[in-house]
């Protein structure tokens, strides 16, 4: 197989579907998380609250929209839910060391 | 712009289902959507309101609200409501029902003052045509309740998001022809190409007006549920904070006067004006004033005004909806994602706009659906599945406006018989809308959208006739004059549908999915 047949994307609706729409989730809502806490702001910034939840379907959509982008499903699970373990990591070590 | 073609493929598949999916239920919330632009002209025209018994403006609210307390202390310490702009009795409470929820046979109280300086108190039903209409905007129709919310604005919530997807999509899949067919609406290509550049053109002009609605409704349908998520990733914190109520009961017999309310709202902020004031709970320790402030030069959140919370005792403002400085740039744009969909931002242009922008929405769904049977139905014209699509579209999309149009005149005419009509509303509509999904299936697309649109026509165009009909036979007929812009607007779409029906006739049988 050369490189160019490798990298075509497959469609694979079903795995990227639900990657999208799970593992684009969690991103939206731990970006959110990052932004409510160090963001602009800050946590106690008035009516922030209310922001963060309206863009977090705004986020996740977007994510949900391009994730058919990847090459593969298994690539999309393996590539969003890299980020979102990562992501995840980070923000239970900041907020619970710092 | 060169799009690698293993990508538009995809997007295509994307664009397709995604779209065949939602297109019908999104149709019927986004004419409905234009319709509840003008829900109060409409439930006007449905049952104008007849002589004025006070004055507004110039009414003396206290003596009112006086006289009331010292008669039904009970009621009044419940919570009432007073409406400034109103010319018929002002001062109301639920005595069944209340105001959130969809119930039609809610009871309310109306109390005036008549020339005597006596107290007048009148059992009214509420007309709920304008909420209806809300409702069908909402749910596209779906009965039945999840939770304290009717099922179809999850299923609506649900279709957006995948609505969201169709728009991204079939945005990935223009991009290479964008730029040179932009503006070419071909005619002498076909039908199905005059059809699909229509559909490309309305799709790329209203995009951001699509995508805010889009994401909006998802935020409408599923806002709890995110807070919920949201929640955990707070610590402690009270998400809200809340006002502690106060350690002692409130009485109303203790209630400051209603202009000094007026005036506390007043001089929160220049420029608003209170229309509508309710006040909860006054004899706990927990009362608030609700005021409904209007402001033509300003954008507001609500659907109709922007609200103030006041606490009827102390006078302090508790919250509003108002934008705020530079502190509240948070409110102020969360604020600016409700008056985007509501369309309140731009006066009596901008709720104009909104309606044209409504109906186009409608029309973007329409023409897909078509677009995806044309493709279907020349791959194999005999596909049952295709027909039965084909049927369903024709049926749904027809079928709902040819029952709204149905209603609107049965809500008319019934109003003048009897007091509570809004039952009659809800079985006409599903009536007229099962009936033509069921006479589809029976008699075939091509015979159905003709009759269909004939009916919508004529039944548009009996509108302005019954509004003739009933002002000649009534004796005060100005009051059929308020809402004339209803029956003008009913004559002219009674036109285009005539038009539309007229077109739709003199094509072939299998080609009547796409009239051009």
């Amino acid at each position: 197989m050369s490189s160019a047949q490798r990298q075509k994307i497959k469609p694979t609706w079903l795995g990227k579907s639900l990657a999208g729409c799970f593992l684009g989730l969690a991103l939206a809502f731990i970006l959110v998380a990052f932004f409510a806490w160090y963001g602009a702001g800050g946590i106690d910034a008035p009516d922030k609250v209310q922001f963060n939840m309206w863009i977090i379907p705004l986020l996740w959509l977007t994510i949900f929209s391009f994730t058919y982008l990847f090459s593969s499903a298994k690539n999309a699970w393996l590539t969003l839910g890299g980020l979102n373990i990562t992501l995840y990591s980070l923000f239970i070590i900041l907020r619970t060391w710092l | 712009m060169r799009v690698r073609a293993d990508i538009l493929r995809t997007y295509q598949g994307v664009h397709t289902w995604t779209g065949i999916i939602t297109g019908l239920v999104l149709f019927i919330g986004f004419y409905a959507g234009s319709l509840t632009m003008y829900k109060h002209e409409l439930a006007q025209w449905a049952k104008p309101v007849s002589a004025p018994v006070t004055k507004p403006y110039t009414n003396n609210y206290q003596t009112l609200v006086d006289q009331a307390i010292v008669k039904y202390p009970e009621q009044m310490g419940n919570g009432f409501s007073l409406d400034l702009l109103t010319n018929q009795a002002p001062l109301s409470w639920y005595s069944q029902g209340k105001e959130r929820g969809m119930a039609l046979d809610n009871q309310l109280q109306a109390l005036h003052i008549n020339q005597q300086n006596n107290l007048v108190i009148q059992q009214q039903s509420e007309n709920k045509l304008a909420d209806l209409i809300d409702y069908l905007h909402r749910t596209a129709g779906f009965a039945g309740e999840i939770g304290h919310d009717q099922s179809g604005v999850y299923i609506l919530g649900i279709a957006s998001a995948l609505y969201f997807l169709a728009l991204v999509s079939g945005v990935i899949i223009l991009l290479p022809t964008l730029i040179k067919t932009f503006f070419a609406i071909r005619k002498e290509k076909g039908a199905s190409r005059f059809w699909l550049d229509s559909h490309n053109l309305v799709g790329i002009a209203s995009l951001p007006f699509h995508l805010i609605i889009a994401f909006t409704v998802v935020v409408f349908a599923f806002h709890d549920l995110i807070y919920d998520g949201l929640s955990a990733f707070y610590d402690d914190k009270s998400f809200f904070q809340r006002p502690a109520p106060a350690a002692h009961n409130y009485h109303i017999a203790n209630l400051p006067s209603i202009d000094k309310q007026l005036l506390a709202a007043k001089n929160y902020a220049t420029g608003y004006e209170p229309i509508h004031i309710a006040f909860n709970r006054l004899n706990t320790n927990s009362p608030t004033a609700t005021l409904k402030m209007s402001n033509s030069s300003a954008v507001v959140r609500g659907p109709d005004t922007d609200y103030l919370f006041l606490h009827p005792y102390t006078l302090e403002v508790l919250n509003s909806s108002y934008p705020q400085g530079d502190e509240g740039v948070w409110g102020n744009i969360v604020g600016s994602f409700f008056s985007l969909h509501f369309g309140t931002y731009g006066g009596e242009w901008g709720r104009w706009g909104y309606f044209i922008m409504g109906l186009l929405g409608a029309f973007l769904f329409y023409s897909g659906n078509l677009l995806w049977l044309d493709k279907r139905f020349k791959k194999d014209p005999n596909k049952r599945s295709t027909r039965f699509m084909a049927n369903l579209t024709i049926g749904v999309c027809v079928g709902s406006i040819i029952a709204v149009v149905a209603t609107l005149l049965q809500a008319k005419w019934t109003n003048l018989y009897i007091e509570n009509a809004n039952y009659s509303y809800l079985y006409s509509y599903y009536l007229v809308f099962f009936v033509f999904v069921a006479y589809t299936f029976f008699k075939g697309t091509h015979h159905a959208s003709y009759w269909g649109l004939i009916g919508i026509a004529f039944l548009s165009a009996g509108m302005g006739v019954s509004t003739l009909v009933q002002a000649l036979l009534a004796d005060d007929f100005f009051k059929y004059y308020q809402s004339g812009i209803v029956d003008i607007s009913a004559a002219v779409f009674a036109l285009i549908f005539y038009y539309c029906a007229k077109k739709v006739r003199y094509k072939s049988a299998s080609y009547a999915v796409m009239p051009a």
